[in-house]
């Protein structure tokens, strides 16, 4: 660890799509607070090399390829992560499919795409919410953090299935926390903002770099809210950028 | 074994044995029936699972086993090619304890040759041979990066009252952790967290140990009426260990808390914070020394779960209870319904 602080030491995180842009950024901030840390991701390569890097800061890491669609990649996710540190007590739902590229509407949308990013987007951090949250409840303690996008609250053409799907993460997180109330459990829907990352430059190739943000500085956000547990934002649509980082 | 002295019980009726969750009979996943035994009144009620809330008071302690089930049934391939399934019962870290069986009903036990080396979830591991006090189990090599393994090849065992593969997730409480149960600790399998929160809101409160469970069948109706005894591993902690000690009533939910509990317990009813392997036996005549009351399934009178309701239950109102739950058509295994014993 470097001098500074380390605000996550003993706890244990759980970061899906951790080999790229947001999900690398917080395996790496998470790592440099003394996070033990449990990654998941589709590519095996990409994420054996976050692995190195966090392993590096000092950080015990697991290192998990699974894809998220698939009930059985979920099963072993949680349990290998279970099995090696006993516990999560945080949770980022952050890997995201943003669909077919470039974006089509909605009246020419592939119903088969369609289904797919409802299923990466919601299906999946339902399910693996619902895997890993019996734990936080038992010991009465526990974060669950959903990454969202505007898209949830602002029609864009071409941004059908993601914003659908960004709505329902942001509907389930309002529904989960009224039934996690008084447990000592919170959940959050966090929106990065526009960021420098693949994923934004797919979505939108010709955006100016240097006004999107840094998936290291949206991170300390992520930091933030996960450490202070300001109970205004629990269950609340909170954007990165409104955090201090 | 000591012979039993207790007249046969009348057979279970093949229709009360639960072949799907209830969750996926159109129920709530704590939707099932709970039979009430009250020890004191000898009295038997008839109730809702979901009104458990109703039978307990403020200050009981439900001690709730955390383990997760892993799908410890395993295909493998033998030398000639002969594929066959292992069933996983004890994970030591060298040397794994499992039975062999064919991949298809009625899943007949298969005898191994010691020294053949078997291609398992794309591994090999060589059998070591029978264990000696459990000839049906077989000794082998501890699979590297086994519980990965078993993981991505292995499905939930299945006896053959659940026709169709039920996808595991189901056999998981709604609070399993730590992997590690060859079979789902059932009676816990019924909780939901809205009954568990509502509990929690009437001052009942929850503590959890963990215990790995092995295999409740050999698929030998011979050896399996000895009730083969093998080792669990078993972990108490601190903070279970006291809320046992300082709680005015202690309930389990389900004999394998009671088996780690008991184990745990000193003579003097104090639990430890103990884990290691366990091999208590209890039935009737064991002194109960942690646990007040138990909820658990129904299970097979032939079954060593009967042994240890003999510790909780005198044979008069043992057999009044199985008949009475026979007569009310409670369903019976780990997707059946429930009984609480005060």
């Amino acid at each position: 660890m470097s001098g500074s602080t380390t605000r996550l030491e003993g706890k244990v995180a759980l970061v899906t799509g951790a080999s790229r842009g947001l999900g690398r950024a917080l395996a790496v901030a998470f790592a440099r607070e003394g996070a033990a840390l449990a990654l998941c991701a589709r590519g095996a390569s990409a994420l054996g090399e976050v692995a190195r890097a966090v392993a590096a800061l000092g950080a015990d890491v697991l290192a998990i390829p699974a894809d998220v669609r698939s009930s059985r990649d979920l099963e072993r996710l949680v349990a290998l992560t279970l099995d090696r540190f006993h516990r999560v007590d945080i949770l980022i739902n952050n890997a995201s499919e943003l669909g077919p590229i470039p974006l089509p509407y909605l009246a020419d949308y592939p119903p088969p795409a369609f289904d797919d990013v409802l299923q990466v987007n919601v299906t999946a951090p339902f399910r693996l919410t619902q895997a890993v949250i019996g734990g936080m409840l038992l010991r009465r303690h526990g974060v669950v953090v959903n990454v969202t996008s505007d898209a949830a609250v602002t029609g864009y053409a071409g941004w059908g299935a993601y914003a659908v799907s960004k709505a329902a993460l942001e509907g389930l997180t309002r529904t989960w926390t009224a039934e996690l109330e008084g447990t000592g459990v919170r959940m959050y829907a966090v929106d990065p903002g526009d960021m420098d990352t693949d994923m934004h430059r797919a979505a939108i190739p010709d955006a100016d770099p240097s006004e999107l943000a840094r998936p290291d500085d949206v991170a300390r956000a992520f930091i933030q809210l996960v450490t202070a547990a300001d109970p205004a934002l629990v269950g609340q649509r909170v954007e990165a950028a409104a955090l201090g980082r | 074994m000591v012979a039993s002295p207790v007249r046969p019980l009348p057979a279970l009726p093949a229709e009360l044995r639960a072949n799907l969750p209830a969750e996926l009979r159109g129920l709530r996943r704590d939707g099932v029936r709970l039979m009430v035994i009250d020890r004191a009144a000898q009295s038997i009620r008839h109730a809702r699972f979901a009104e458990l809330a109703s039978f307990l008071r403020t200050g009981d302690l439900l001690v709730i086993n955390r383990s997760r089930t892993v799908p410890a049934a395993v295909p493998a391939h033998r030398e000639g090619g002969e594929l066959v399934q292992l069933r996983l019962c004890v994970r030591h870290a060298e040397e794994w304890h499992v039975l062999c069986v064919e991949p298809d009903p009625p899943h007949r036990n298969v005898a191994l040759r010691e020294g053949e080396r078997l291609q398992v979830a794309g591994v090999e591991t060589v059998v070591r041979g029978r264990r000696a006090d459990l000839l049906l189990l077989w000794r082998i090599d501890a699979l590297s990066d086994g519980l990965e393994r078993m993981l991505r090849s292995g499905e939930a065992i299945r006896y053959s009252y659940v026709p169709q593969p039920v996808p595991l997730s189901h056999y998981q409480t709604v609070y399993a952790n730590e992997p590690g149960s060859a079979e789902t600790p059932s009676a816990g399998r019924s909780f939901s967290w809205e009954l568990l929160l509502e509990l929690r809101r009437h001052g009942i409160q929850l503590a959890d140990i963990v215990l790995h469970t092995g295999l409740s069948s050999l698929q030998d109706d011979a050896v399996d009426a000895e009730h083969p005894l093998f080792e669990e591993w078993f972990a108490v902690d601190a903070t279970t260990a006291e809320a046992v000690n300082r709680a005015p009533r202690v309930i389990a939910v389900g004999t394998t808390v009671v088996r780690a509990l008991e184990t745990a317990a000193g003579r003097d009813g104090q639990v430890g914070v103990v884990e290691g392997w366990t091999r208590l036996r209890l039935e009737a005549g064991s002194p109960l020394r942690a646990v007040d009351g138990l909820l658990t399934g129904f299970h097979e009178p032939q079954a060593s779960h009967f042994d240890l309701l003999r510790a909780f239950l005198d044979e008069p109102l043992l057999e009044r209870a199985y008949r009475e739950a026979v007569a009310a058509r409670y369903l019976w295994h780990e997707f059946g319904d429930l009984c609480l014993i005060l």
